[in-house]
């Protein structure tokens, strides 16, 4: 429609140029008179250069058979029936658009959420594996079985999850490729600590300190970076989800209609056009099924991101925060009484965890499991600060009620389960925003056509009673 | 309406309907499809080959070995008056800062969780001397560099941790007479022949020599021209950098390298005789000297009544052979 208003269309013939080939640019044409009758009159015939002849040519005919027919006050309706056809349209699809626009938001955050998800339980399971890797080294050689399996079912979690991340959202690829290199970095590492143990070497003690300083300052930092870019994703899809900013097209459109009903009433004296009205009255409910659509959609996702998605989030901040927490009471221990900054950063750990469940609904259960591993670790620093480091490591590696690790482990049980149930709900909530609102969209771009039919056959009333 | 009908002629309206129907295209191709940026890196941390501290202004004396006079005899714990000592006695343990990865001299026991070795065993010997009983030790695993801090700020009481006495420790803090003298030598990959290479530092120019932090061992390396010294936390991670490839050599004291080359079956110790000598001494805060003249005299008696050897014997005698006679106390040091 751009070039539209100022070429002259051939109107009368406008069958001629439709079945003729795509016209070639002449380089220069100057006077077609000749030409433009003969094409004019021939369709289909192999005229040299159809097109520009025909509109030069029979400029003459066709301009005032135009004019005709947009002059006077049957010509301003005539204009109006197609403004009002173009507004009605405009309309019809600016609203299912914007169901659409919304329902793909909605979509997209659903994925997103779970992109977030699946990132978090990576930066976890990382933590975990390590908590793991270096509370079992306290115990020399000899871990349990049930630790290594468990180290080993949070490797492999690790890498299930880099590999389905990278297929669901392509844009972390590249980061999930550079953090799967230094995750394999950190197992060669631990299992390198893990052969010279066995073998009762010095050398796996340092081996573990490095795996571990390698994943907190190579790992960690990739894997935080791609929680932060599809945190920030998922809030711009929520933020998107409601579409309503673009059923103000609708609106402008639907405000074209009514003056041009209101122009028609007073240019015919005729105060009611059912069909016109009829068409504007279709096109106001299409808007107001359009906006409350949007807005439920808006609503629900607007009430999941600030509850459910939230709490998943901060779950997994607290899940994070504490494994590191485990993680550092272990290498506070292995660091023999110059473990002085492995406490600290437990200490700043202990203090993101409260603060992360304070903001939590509901969270007085975790904060008292979490109470009961933070008296045990208490008491481990109790016991090596005062020169009992035996029976410290005792207290934190044994497996039996009262060691930190049964604490702790019924924490992140509780933490883990609640997160799952959170996470699982927000992204089933927001997955079923889709499905109805796409029989609104396709039904109010129906009623569009309807009006516009509506809109022309009012108008055209008017005209004929006019003559 | 006013502003329609005014308008006359076709044009305006049409070009108002071409303004409209594109506004609807542009609304509506605003929303076909979302992109996201690629997820950034984090950006790769500053360099890690932290810029090595300048070597020392070297500290010249003639006397490194010189210690305190030890006390006549051992004293009883409750006639001891000195300060520093009464505060330990008070504590109820001594905390003495050990190496808990130097393999024969302190050494963490994978298996027992227990630190052990000749350091250890003197520790003990202090602390039996002092309590009675070998189990008043606070052991605290310290790395090289921290060895003079954590004395200055007397968070240990002792270090025992194969320090070497030299002239610009001395400045520092308080050194017990040598209970082992040492040498600098170099751990190099074993040859497939199987003979032991002599390899000296000097042939090493343009190799990646691996040395702790805080050492006088580093300190020596800095000075060798055309080696490129690479500093770790300890022996054992100068041992995971050879194990990577990232260092071609470590150099060390001998016995260091002894322990070292114990975990891994490729490298070996150089044959070319020691670059330096290396005396050993237990070290203490530079005010510490009754504590110091306490722990020369229990040095001297057991030197004398072969608890020296006994222990040598325990730890070195596989690697070394039987014990040599036990290093000569120099004393007379003023102070």
């Amino acid at each position: 429609m751009t070039s539209g208003p100022k070429t002259n269309l051939p109107v009368g013939s406008a069958a001629a140029p439709a079945g003729s080939p795509a016209p070639l640019p002449l380089p220069s044409i100057t006077s077609g008179g000749p030409w433009a009758a003969r094409s004019a009159g021939a369709p289909g015939s192999p005229a040299p250069s159809p097109a520009p002849a025909t509109i030069r040519g029979s400029g003459q005919t066709l301009q005032s058979a135009f004019i005709g027919l947009f002059h006077g006050t049957p010509g301003r309706m005539r204009l109006l029936a197609i403004l009002g056809v173009i507004a009605a349209l405009l309309l019809g699809g600016a609203a299912a658009n914007a169901i659409l626009a919304s329902e793909a938001a909605a979509e997209r955050a659903a994925n997103t959420t779970e992109q977030v998800v699946r990132m978090q339980s990576i930066q976890v399971d990382l933590l975990r594996a390590d908590a793991l890797a270096t509370n079992a080294f306290l115990v020399g050689g000899l871990e349990t079985a049930d630790a290594r399996a468990q180290y080993d079912a949070a490797m492999a979690a690790v890498a299930r999850n880099i590999a389905a991340g990278a297929a669901a959202q392509p844009a972390d690829a590249k980061a999930l490729g550079t953090l799967a290199e230094k995750v394999q970095d950190y197992g060669a590492l631990v299992e390198q600590a893990r052969s010279n143990n066995r073998l009762g070497l010095p050398v796996g003690a340092r081996y573990l300190t490095e795996a571990s300083s390698s994943l907190r300052a190579s790992a960690i930092p990739v894997v935080a970076e791609i929680v932060k870019a599809n945190e920030a994703r998922a809030q711009k899809e929520f933020d998107r989800s409601n579409s309503s900013i673009q059923l103000l097209a609708g609106v402008a459109a639907l405000i074209v209609l009514v003056l041009i009903a209101v122009w028609l009433a007073r240019r015919t004296h005729r105060y009611l056009n059912p069909s016109l009205a009829g068409g504007v009255l279709l096109l106001v409910v299409g808007l107001v099924v359009a906006a409350t659509t949007i807005g439920n959609i808006g609503t629900t996702t607007a009430q999941v991101a600030s509850g459910l998605y939230r709490d998943a989030v901060d779950l997994a901040h607290v899940r994070t925060a504490a494994n590191d927490a485990r993680a550092n009471e272990s290498l506070t221990l292995i660091a023999r009484g110059s473990g002085q900054k492995y406490q600290d950063a437990w200490v700043a750990n202990d203090k993101t965890v409260r603060g992360t469940l304070g903001q939590i609904d509901d969270a007085s259960g975790l904060t008292s499991d979490w109470d009961a591993y933070a008296k045990a670790h208490e008491q481990i620093r109790a016991q090596d600060d005062g020169g009992q480091w035996e029976q410290a490591v005792e207290l934190a590696t044994t497996p039996e009620a009262g060691g930190s690790s049964a604490a702790f482990n019924a924490f992140d049980e509780q933490v883990t389960q609640r997160r799952d149930a959170a996470s699982a709900a927000a992204i089933d909530q927001l997955g079923k925003l889709g499905g109805g609102s796409t029989v609104w969209a396709a039904l109010i771009a129906i009623v569009s056509l309807i009006a516009s039919w509506l809109i022309v056959r009012g108008i055209g009333q008017r005209i004929k009673e006019y003559r | 309406m006013k502003f329609l009908s005014r308008r006359r002629g076709r044009g305006p309206s049409w070009s108002m309907a071409a303004v409209i129907a594109a506004a609807g295209a542009l609304v509506l191709s605003a929303c076909t499809g979302v992109t996201y940026a690629e997820t950034p890196l984090p950006a790769p941390p500053a360099s890690s080959s932290s810029t090595p501290a300048p070597p020392a202004t070297p500290v010249t004396c003639n006397n490194p070995t010189q210690s305190y006079d030890p006390l006549p005899s051992i004293p009883s714990s409750g006639d001891i008056t000195d300060a520093s000592v009464r505060r330990i006695l008070d504590r109820g343990h001594l905390v003495v800062g050990v190496s808990a990865d130097t393999f024969l001299f302190g050494a963490r026991d994978a298996f027992t969780s227990r630190i052990e070795g000749f350091d250890i065993d003197l520790a003990k010997a202090v602390a039996k001397s002092l309590f009675g009983s070998e189990s008043k030790l606070q052991l605290r695993v310290i790395t090289a560099a921290d060895r003079i801090p954590l004395l200055q700020k007397r968070e240990v009481d002792m270090v025992a941790r194969n320090m070497t006495m030299n002239c610009a420790r001395w400045k520092d803090i308080a050194f017990s007479a040598e209970y082992y003298h040492s040498g600098q030598k170099l751990l190099v990959p074993r040859d497939p022949s199987g003979k032991v290479p002599n390899t000296r530092i000097e042939d090493l120019k343009g190799k990646k020599v691996c040395a702790p932090q805080g050492t006088s061992t580093l300190d020596k390396l800095r000075t060798v021209s055309g080696v490129e010294p690479v500093a770790a936390a300890d022996h054992t991670g100068c041992l995971v950098l050879f194990q990577q490839g990232k260092a071609d050599a470590i150099t060390g004291d001998d016995i260091v390298l002894a322990g070292l080359a114990a975990q891994d079956p490729y490298t070996v110790v150089s044959s070319a005789p020691a670059i330096t000598d290396e005396p050993y001494g237990l070290a203490f805060n530079k005010e510490d000297v009754y504590l110091t003249r306490y722990v020369n005299r229990l040095l001297a008696d057991l030197k004398a009544d072969g608890g020296w050897k006994a222990i040598y014997n325990r730890w070195l005698a596989g690697h070394l052979g039987p014990a040599p006679a036990p290093p000569a106390a120099v004393y007379g040091r003023g102070g």
